[in-house]
């Protein structure tokens, strides 16, 4: 007994039509990255360990036998006391990103004084994509080992001039510390700029091996110093940090792999890394060898 | 076995003439016993041959159940059949992550389209040959899982810019197999990425980054809106079910973000005070939740009444909550939000006499 049925799809129609999805959507997502890699990269540089860092071990890293190097980027803060240890991959706010830039990225600003209103009016819009421009082993860079070396002989003048503390001692030590990492195995990738047009951007900042651009966003956040509040924004992230590393160049990491990061007595680097950011802002591993 | 003979739709309805069948089968032996038919022994043996004969082709053809031992094993075996297929798919994703680092990326990229296109080939093999259908349906859950594993992996590989568009051909493969396959999970499956997918879009008009458009509940409307209209756009007759999964997403993807914004008036678009923002859209709830109810019952629709009503009863105990949760005693608060489901029941008691009423008087 055969119900009929008025529908004409068979299995066949499912098989044709699913194999066709699968393979334009391959085909589609291939070209885009064919297109990314076509031509001369927007930009190329040779990172180090410092810049592109191996993932933290654990269960989460037992069952995955992929590769991937983290980029390790980090911002200047305006406050010259605030200590980021070489790792604000984690969003930040730099003080670059004023009031002035964050209209030119799109945001919303309420012109006057910075009433309550008006900051509850800002930080209630949501997360832009942005182009970031980041730096590396720039003036940025330089002025936080700046920073660091004033922040230290400042401390060791201080325990001197209280040589019985013991706070004091800890603070210069802490902060003769924070020296040597910022010196030898800090980042010195450091997000300077952001912008909505690639073009002005690579026009403002040209040397295409030391400035890198990324996709990233920015949320608006508020300053406060001294019951005074600004319009400012937060660097959420950069949207692609985590850079596969391809089969033929990982002989080089797996022994590394396991050990963790260096502890700042080590020697570093241990690997650098030649990467470059395509046609559609998107980044590759070149090649990666021993410094 | 030609290639309709085991199509969806025409076990669903197999299984339907069965069903009434053995409704016929035992209204016939009430009426015999009550003395109002009885029918001769050679038509009793005439229509006993007839539903012998049906039963045992559609048996053969279709895998239907039966009697309700049958039902009761099927039920079984289709829960059996929902858990494997979501451990088997697990597995499908852990395996790949376990191994991948070990190919190079042409291999993996071999791996991960063969996979896709080798477990659809196997979906639509088994539907060929499983009658019950509850392997093809397994397989299917498998064939999409493969295919979310590779289109999330190339973008892995290559360093690809998230986005959005990922979501569009999950959803067609989704649809694709729940449709093929009569699957209600996959259908699901596929709703969810339409509505991830709307809302995003919605989202990124106005500038926003498309993985916070979420944050803006007004961004699920249009999607709400796409759901809802789906039904009477497309025919449904022979999926039987599938018509309520859309409505019931729909509602939800209306109703919860009304139920967020008449509670969190700072998320909305709106650029007024967050109290009248908070009450349009608690008026706005309650308004739909009533409709829902409404229209439901007029188009018999229950799964319609159930979620309206359910976001009908949610809208009024948060705001009894807002209202006198502070300023009376538990015991107090309890006996109202008691005596308001009591209040519910007699209005739904009227309600449900008067259509019964105006059906009564409607038919010839």
């Amino acid at each position: 007994m055969k119900i009929r049925t008025t529908t004409s799809w068979t299995r066949w129609h499912t098989l044709f039509a699913g194999a066709a999805l699968i393979i334009l959507s391959n085909a589609i997502a291939l070209s885009g990255v064919a297109v990314n890699r076509s031509g001369e990269p927007e930009s190329r540089s040779m990172l180090r360990e410092r810049e592109l860092v191996l993932p933290y071990g654990g269960d989460r890293q037992a069952e995955n036998s992929g590769l991937a190097l983290r980029l390790n980027w980090r911002i200047l803060d305006a406050d010259d006391e605030y200590p980021d240890y070489g790792y604000s991959t984690y969003g930040a706010r730099p003080a670059w990103l004023d009031a002035t830039r964050m209209a030119a990225l799109g945001f919303h600003i309420t012109s006057g004084k910075v009433t309550p209103e008006a900051r509850e009016h800002f930080v209630r819009q949501l997360p832009r994509q942005v182009l970031v421009v980041l730096e590396f082993e720039g003036p940025a860079w330089r002025q936080a080992v700046e920073r660091a070396r004033t922040s230290t002989a400042r401390h060791a003048a201080a325990a001197a001039a209280n040589p019985g503390s013991q706070e004091f001692a800890k603070k210069a030590k802490a902060s003769r510390d924070g020296l040597s990492l910022e010196e030898t195995h800090a980042s010195r990738l450091f997000a300077i700029d952001a912008g909505l047009d690639a073009k002005a951007l690579r026009a403002r900042y040209p040397d295409r091996s030391r400035h890198l651009m990324l996709r990233g966003t920015v949320r608006p956040t508020v300053r406060q110093h001294d019951e005074q509040y600004r319009l400012a924004g937060y660097l959420s992230e950069i949207i692609i940090d985590q850079v596969n590393v391809p089969f033929a160049l990982r002989p080089l990491l797996e022994p590394l792999r396991d050990i963790g990061r260096p502890a700042p007595t080590e020697r570093t680097p241990r690997y650098q890394v030649q990467i470059a950011i395509g046609q559609r802002l998107e980044p590759w591993i070149e090649s990666l060898s021993a410094p | 076995m030609s290639e309709h003979a085991r199509d969806l739709p025409a076990r669903r309805q197999a299984q339907q003439r069965a069903d009434d069948i053995r409704v016929f089968q035992a209204e016939l032996a009430r009426l015999e016993a009550e003395g109002i038919l009885l029918l001769d022994e050679d038509k009793r043996r005439t229509l006993t041959a007839h539903h012998e004969s049906l039963l045992a082709a559609f048996t053969r053809d279709y895998d239907i159940d039966r009697d309700s031992r049958t039902r009761q094993i099927s039920l079984g075996m289709r829960v059996a059949s929902f858990l494997g297929a979501l451990a088997l798919a697990a597995s499908v994703f852990f395996l790949f992550y376990q191994f991948w680092g070990r190919f190079p990326e042409t291999m993996q990229l071999a791996i991960l389209i063969s996979s896709a296109l080798a477990s659809l080939g196997l979906t639509v093999w088994l539907q060929g040959r499983d009658a019950s259908g509850y392997f093809s349906k397994l397989a299917a859950l498998i064939a999409f899982a493969c295919f979310v594993l590779n289109i999330t992996m190339i973008g892995q590989i290559f360093n690809i810019t998230p986005s959005d568009k990922a979501l569009l051909p999950w959803a067609a493969m989704a649809f694709l197999l729940a449709y093929a396959c009569d699957l209600r999970l996959l259908l699901t499956a596929g709703i969810l990425c339409v509505i991830a997918f709307v809302s995003a879009r919605v989202g990124t008009w106005s500038g926003v980054y498309w993985l916070n458009a979420g944050e803006r509940p007004e961004n699920f409307f249009a999607a709400a809106a796409l759901l809802l209209a789906m039904p009477c756009l497309t025919v449904h007759r022979h999926y039987p079910g599938f018509a309520a999964i859309y409505r019931v997403f729909g509602l939800l993807t209306a109703f919860v973000p009304m139920l967020i914004l008449g509670h969190w008036g700072r998320a909305s678009y709106l650029d007024l005070g967050p109290e009248l923002i908070e009450g349009g859209y608690q008026l706005l709830g309650f308004t739909g939740s009533a409709l829902a109810i409404w229209i439901g019952t007029r188009r018999e629709w229950p799964e319609t009444v159930n979620t309206g009503m359910t976001f009908f009863v949610l809208f009024l105990y948060t705001k009894f909550y807002d209202w006198w949760w502070e300023v009376m005693p538990k015991s107090l608060f309890f006996l109202v939000l008691g005596l308001s489901a009591v209040l519910i029941l007699l209005i739904l008691k009227q309600l449900r006499g008067v259509i019964g009423h105006s059906e009564g008087e409607s038919l010839p």
